[in-house]
């Protein structure tokens, strides 16, 4: 996900709170391994299912792999950057 | 100290983006559960307290080691076009990473052989995926020989 998100960011992570909308990132659960937590952007939203999709394709495990997500594995939207503190700040 | 230990999250995800250098190869893999089969085999043989405890300890380390190579080939190499033609390839990924946490637990010979049967199947999928052409750099002939 760079340079969106760096290995290492401490990251808050809001409810939902309603359906994700395109172009958030989104911490939801990888549908192959539900234990295995993924960030990725929300390409698109249909019938309940999100399509999440890494921001460098030619190196992302999305939902190219592992298909769309159903709105119920998408935990929270990723929301404010608070370390390192030079990238302090909302995403 | 204190505070980064209050303020550090509690959950870790993953976003990780590979820096593609695209060399990938199971080999990385099966020499890790190669080891482990051998030291299952030499725990088993020793009498010796401290020769087995520390065996545990370094079987667990390369068994962990094994699922990493496994899991970099399943989510950095194998790509969209792969699974389509070599579907199989998402179920035994996922089984030959199960099989590592088993092995990592386990001193019994025939885990360590499963394990090594996967990352076989696994290497078949690769080699018909592009193997070596695709992933790996030439040696010189001089060092082959």
């Amino acid at each position: 996900m760079e340079p969106a998100l760096r290995d290492g960011d401490w990251l808050i992570v809001a409810p939902l709170g309603g359906a994700p909308s395109p172009g958030e990132i989104v911490l939801a659960r990888d549908p192959r391994q539900p234990e295995r937590l993924v960030l990725k952007r929300v390409a698109s939203v249909q019938d309940g299912r999100c399509t999440l999709l890494g921001d460098r394709p030619d190196a992302s495990t999305d939902s190219r792999v592992f298909g769309p997500v159903a709105v119920e594995d998408v935990l929270g939207r990723a929301v404010f950057r608070y370390a390192p503190l030079p990238r302090l700040g909302p995403i | 100290m204190f505070l980064t230990k209050i303020l550090a999250p509690k959950t870790v995800a993953r976003a990780h983006c590979d820096l593609p250098c695209g060399v990938y190869d199971p080999e990385q893999a099966r020499i890790e559960a190669e080891s482990c089969y051998k030291i299952i085999e030499k725990y088993n043989a020793s009498n010796d307290e401290v020769f087995r405890a520390r065996a545990i300890g370094i079987k667990e380390e390369r068994a962990d080691l094994a699922k990493h190579h496994i899991d970099v080939l399943w989510s950095d190499y194998f790509k969209p076009e792969h699974v389509q033609k070599y579907p199989e390839i998402t179920e035994l990924c996922w089984k030959a990473a199960k099989q590592c946490s088993k092995v990592k637990g386990s001193v019994d010979i025939a885990d360590a052989k499963s394990l090594l049967d996967m990352i076989d199947k696994i290497a078949d999928v690769w080699t018909k995926a592009g193997g070596p052409q695709a992933t790996r750099m030439p040696k010189a002939v001089a060092a082959r020989a």
